[in-house]
């Protein structure tokens, strides 16, 4: 049984077509990154299938449960970030816990147990007792993935986990992410960062309009696509080290772009990326750095998703 | 896996009461009926006056805040309780679990209908102790207009709820509560006198029962007479007034009918109601 399977959803508002017949299997222990431009309709699929909107049409399983008929039963093993979520401000994020885990029927022992170890994954441990009217937009979300973390949930929708954090708070949001992927757990993770679905994801769903582009590994999509990266040198790159680089085998394209730069492009993967490294080396240019200019996903993406409406 | 729906609304309930056990509203509301009713208290001996002699009387005089307090009460406790949770964004925390909507609405409810009836107790409380100390008895009825007020209290929540469960806003919805108790039904109630027609359907003109209650005989309707001077100052011209009483079992089932009216119709859109 996959652990989230959704059938032919819409969802309409008037005239306006949300998501438009999306169909999506998510095998288990996967971690999908669920990538598209503003009002893809990304949000408003994990609103669906976490009982915040209704379906116009089709339908949502989770753990082979439908979630749009039968709610309850089918969040019951669900973990969820849905936006930034707004805590209650006279509670404190220990209530916010206690809470949560009550009504999911957790006992007292293990929401004390749990909750100590969920605070301190999201480092919000010493404000535990503190009312959460006063908390920044990070310490909610941290609040907001330790509530959806808490009873050890078999699927993890979040949507822009890392939404509203410093640089130091997004690090260890992947981080965590990263952690659980090692367990069996699934996660559908939607984020606007590709560097990060990029990171921390198996598998990548773009969608535009309501409607699924593509679904794969991040791995098959990236392959097929240019790399290009950024060289900068120690010294001016000479004319016959220029068409050293230009010649090597898996290179497309070479521009100088300032007296220190270079923009390589070249086909395939990693090890072509490795390869070019190590032929611009051996043409004896003196490698200061070699970065990739932007993630394979984004090549992917900014080729699936029309110009405008990233 | 997650509890039974009974075990859920008690969960609601209880973070619902520590939510306003901490909040400013209880608090004001608590001040507002002790200061209140110490006015009535304290005024008439500070400015040389006596208390009514009729201890019926002197309850009526204390508990003439009553209508109000009730009011305020829905309104606080009910007016935003849902809306809020779309409006502020704290639904995006609680609706996601497995717990169906409607034991989320019913436990909020409870929680409104403890503190309220809390506040409407406290104000009876001071009452009752106070012209059992001035004046040695308690007036017949009492237990049955606190009951009667109760009737009214719930009808009036479950309405807040409604107004809570429609509006977009919840700066709209508690103006919008506060005015149709306060001013836009007793307008009604006022225009059925001159008019001279009964507002037996208006819940404000119902809520009459928990203080004619005290009265014995218990009223009956009446229309006054009154003559003046025609408009050219000639001849006379003759001026009716009607006076209703609500009568207690048609009130009772008329704030009955709201209040079910009112509870089932909320449930059904705030459990239709999208984030």
């Amino acid at each position: 049984m996959e652990p989230i399977v959704i059938e032919h959803l819409s969802k309409k508002y008037g005239q306006f077509v949300a998501v438009n017949d999306l169909s999506l299997t998510v095998e288990l222990g996967v971690c999908v990154g669920y990538l598209g431009p503003n009002g893809a309709g990304k949000t408003t699929t994990i609103k669906v299938m976490t009982n915040l909107l209704r379906a116009s049409s089709g339908k949502a399983y989770l753990n082979g449960v439908d979630v749009i008929h039968h709610p309850k039963a089918a969040l019951d093993g669900v973990g969820a970030v849905v936006e930034t979520p707004e805590f209650y401000p006279q509670l404190t994020p220990a209530e916010c816990l206690s809470y949560v885990g009550t009504i999911r029927g957790m006992s007292g022992e293990a929401i004390a147990e749990r909750s100590h170890a969920v605070l301190e994954q999201v480092k919000l441990l010493e404000v535990a007792d503190k009312r959460t009217g006063q908390f920044s937009k990070g310490m909610k979300q941290r609040l907001a993935i330790a509530q959806a973390l808490l009873h050890e949930p078999s699927i993890l929708i979040l949507d822009e986990p890392t939404a509203g954090l410093d640089p130091r708070g997004m690090v260890e949001v992947r981080e965590i992410i990263k952690g659980l992927i090692k367990t069996d757990i699934t996660i559908l993770m939607s984020s606007h960062l590709l560097y990060e679905v990029q990171e921390v994801c198996d598998k990548v769903a773009i969608i535009d309009r309501g409607r699924l582009l593509t679904y794969d590994s991040v791995a098959n999509l990236s392959s097929g696509h240019d790399i290009t990266v950024t060289i900068n040198t120690l010294e001016p790159i000479t004319p016959p080290e220029f068409r050293a680089i230009k010649a090597l085998h898996d290179i497309t394209s070479v521009k100088r772009s300032e007296t220190l730069a270079l923009k390589v492009s070249f086909s395939g993967g990693p090890e072509a990326q490795f390869r070019v490294l190590r032929g611009i080396l051996n043409t004896g240019v003196k490698v200061v750095s070699y970065t990739p200019q932007r993630a394979a996903i984004e090549d992917v993406y900014l080729h699936l998703v029309p110009e405008g409406e990233a | 896996m997650a509890p039974n729906s009974v075990r859920q609304i008690a969960t609601v309930a209880k973070y619902e009461l520590l939510k306003y056990l901490r909040g400013r509203r209880l608090l004001a509301i608590v001040l507002l009926t002790i200061i209140v009713s110490a006015i009535f208290l304290i005024v008439p001996p500070a400015i040389g006056s006596q208390y009514p002699k009729d201890p019926t009387q002197f309850t009526l005089n204390v508990l003439s805040f009553l209508g109000i307090l009730s009011i305020l009460s829905a309104t606080f406790f009910g007016a935003d309780a849902i809306v809020s949770e779309y409006e502020s964004k704290t639904g995006y925390f609680l609706f996601p679990n497995p717990i169906r909507k409607t034991a989320i609405f019913v436990g909020k409810f409870i929680a409104s209908a403890l503190v309220s009836v809390g506040a409407i107790a406290l104000y009876y409380v001071i009452a009752v102790v106070s012209v059992r100390v001035i004046d040695g008895s308690i007036p017949a009825n009492t237990g049955l207009s606190f009951a009667y007020s109760l009737v009214y209290l719930f009808a009036i929540l479950a309405i807040a709820y409604l107004f809570s469960a429609i509006m977009r806003s919840s700066v709209y919805s508690l103006v919008l509560t506060f005015f149709t108790f306060f001013l836009i039904l007793p307008i009604i109630d006022a225009v059925g006198s001159v008019a001279k027609f009964k507002p037996w359907f208006s819940i404000t003109f119902a809520n009459g029962i928990s203080q004619y209650i005290f009265q014995n005989p218990y009223p009956t309707d009446k229309i006054f007479t009154t003559a003046a001077p025609g408009a050219s100052g000639v001849g006379v011209q003759t001026y009716s007034l009607a006076q209703y009483y609500p009568d207690v079992r048609l009130s009772l089932i008329v704030m009955a009918v709201y209040f079910i009216v009112a509870f089932v119709l909320s449930i059904f859109l705030a459990q239709r109601r999208e984030m």
